[in-house]
């Protein structure tokens, strides 16, 4: 209640007096000052923060614009705000691509947490190819027998059928998976065989859904736009998600090995640690 | 310039970390004023729930880390396979449970006797839908327990989950086939169906086996 009560006072008075007097004194608007003054992920964001709380529909709407309607969208601040594009030229392309990288950032956890609520399906013919192209990549020397073999515990899977272990993150944790184990195959390889170390040894597949899991709750929980608007100048895309998991997998092993856990079942508490150790990171763009 | 520039800071002050603030002093006024209040009417200070440390395990899949987060209301859709042990502190009306859940997956259950010390119950969680191979393990893993010396004096909740599931097995046929009433003659033990759709039956079987752990808790005063 006390915060709603904050948010009104801070959002519909004193907000709008500041602003009046920064206008006045350098006679020009939020936005033109936010690109004066800083660049990369901090100007995103606060161009970001400056369109979410204010008053004018136009600027609210601007975060959640979709990439056609861009450039017409950028028009209209301009209109809203008096900005004459002769005088501030910069103005026009800079707004894009804040806008570009905004909306992308939101439009892209909307794609993500879609392929992460289908479920794996084993009558789905592509999920099936998935799974057995899964196979082949990280075992290229030895065949499946059977669908529902104890081969699958060789690459980390906790029973005969994979499909028990995606659980909350559906197809999405095979995609990934099948993303490092294609575009990394030498790492894959190199990191299945160090998770079959006899006293430092975890399943492999099974850490990897885990950590599929982290980097969806960062997506979602806004921690990658930082590295996201530093990194990446226009719409993040789901290949740029799919590299986020690849560092996630190489840097947790390393981290493993480095910490040297007593057994497997102390996973969850490293796995906490290195949870803080990449939020850290994260921040520090 | 350097002036304008703290005012824009001032202006762009992290709002989440300004809205904490604000929460944080409310809640410290809050318990503040309530502790005051206290004070003034002579009561002394408000009892605290008591605590129980109980072990939750049972086969992967079963649903012990869903059903868990579904209890403390946080949202099961986003569940991994728990690997290891996770540690969850589920709150109820009359009592807090120390939950600590074991991964159920073939390579995690051969630890899992090394985390029973300690432990003032158990829950079991078993799919009641699965195949047939599954259900005659969880027997077995059920009867370890029940038999198991750190184990076998507490009061054990057993939930035959996944009962929205068509192919589900009615509590009868659980209580036959797990033989509960031969072979867990003498102690306490619960049976209950559940889903993750029906909290309020689950809600209500771990009243229950509160109400054991403290009838076992007075016991051990009286003794």
């Amino acid at each position: 209640m006390f915060i709603s009560l904050w948010e009104f006072f801070y959002g519909h008075f004193f907000r709008f007096w500041m602003k009046w007097l920064l206008r006045q004194m350098t006679g020009k608007c939020e936005l033109q000052r936010i690109f004066d003054t800083y660049v990369g992920a901090q100007r995103t964001h606060r161009i970001e923060n400056s369109l979410t709380y204010s008053k004018n529909k136009v600027l609210q709407k601007a975060t959640l614009v979709v990439q056609s309607e861009v450039d017409r969208c950028v028009v209209d601040i301009m209109k809203e705000k008096n900005i004459n594009p002769e005088k501030d030229a910069s103005f026009k392309i800079c707004m894009k691509a804040c806008l570009l990288q905004i909306s992308g950032y939101k439009q892209l956890y909307l794609d993500v947490e879609s392929v992460r609520k289908k479920p794996y399906d084993s009558d789905n013919l592509q999920h099936e190819k998935l799974l057995l192209k899964l196979w082949n990549l990280l075992m290229p020397t030895k065949k499946l027998k059977a669908r529902i073999s104890k081969q699958w515990a060789d690459i980390g899977f906790q029973g005969d059928d994979p499909k028990t272990d995606f659980r909350g993150m559906g197809i999405l944790g095979l995609i990934n998976l099948v993303y490092f184990s294609e575009n990394y195959t030498s790492e894959a390889h190199q990191i299945l065989l160090r998770s079959n170390h006899p006293k430092l040894g975890y399943s492999y597949a099974i850490v990897g859904i885990n950590l599929t899991e982290m980097a969806y709750s960062l997506l979602k929980s806004e921690a990658l736009k930082f590295h996201l608007y530093n990194f990446v100048p226009g719409i993040p895309t789901m290949e740029h998600f799919h590299q986020f998991y690849c560092y996630l997998v190489y840097e947790f092993d390393k981290f493993w090995f480095e910490e040297k856990p007593e057994s497997i079942m102390y996973f969850n508490v490293y796995r906490e640690k290195f949870h803080e150790k990449i939020k850290g990171l994260l921040l520090d763009c | 310039m350097s002036d304008l520039r703290i005012t824009e800071a001032f202006l762009y002050m992290d709002y989440l970390r300004m809205s904490e603030c604000i929460q944080i002093s409310f809640a410290v006024c809050r318990i503040g004023i309530y502790t005051c209040f206290r004070a003034l009417c002579c009561k002394g200070p408000p009892p605290a729930r008591p605590e129980y440390d109980l072990v939750c395990i049972g086969l992967t899949g079963s649903g012990k880390t869903s059903l868990l987060s579904k209890l403390c209301s946080e949202s099961p859709n986003s569940v991994v396979s728990t690997t290891g042990f996770s540690i969850k502190a589920v709150p109820f009306q009359n009592a807090i449970l120390n939950v600590k859940e074991l991964g159920g997956a073939d390579n995690i259950r051969k630890y899992w006797s090394r985390y029973y010390q300690g432990s003032q119950g158990v829950i079991f969680v078993l799919d009641s839908a699965s195949s047939e191979d599954d259900l005659e393990t969880a027997r077995n893993e059920l009867h370890s327990a029940l038999q198991h010396p750190q184990l076998c004096t507490l009061p054990f909740l057993i939930l035959a989950n996944h009962q929205d599931k068509p192919a589900a097995r009615s509590v009868q046929e659980v209580k036959k086939y797990f033989e509960l009433e031969p072979l867990a003659r003498g102690k306490r033990w619960i049976l209950q169906p559940c889903s993750l759709d029906d909290m309020d039956a689950l809600k209500d079987s771990f009243s229950q086996l509160i109400n054991l752990l403290e009838e076992k808790d007075h016991e051990a005063v009286r003794m």
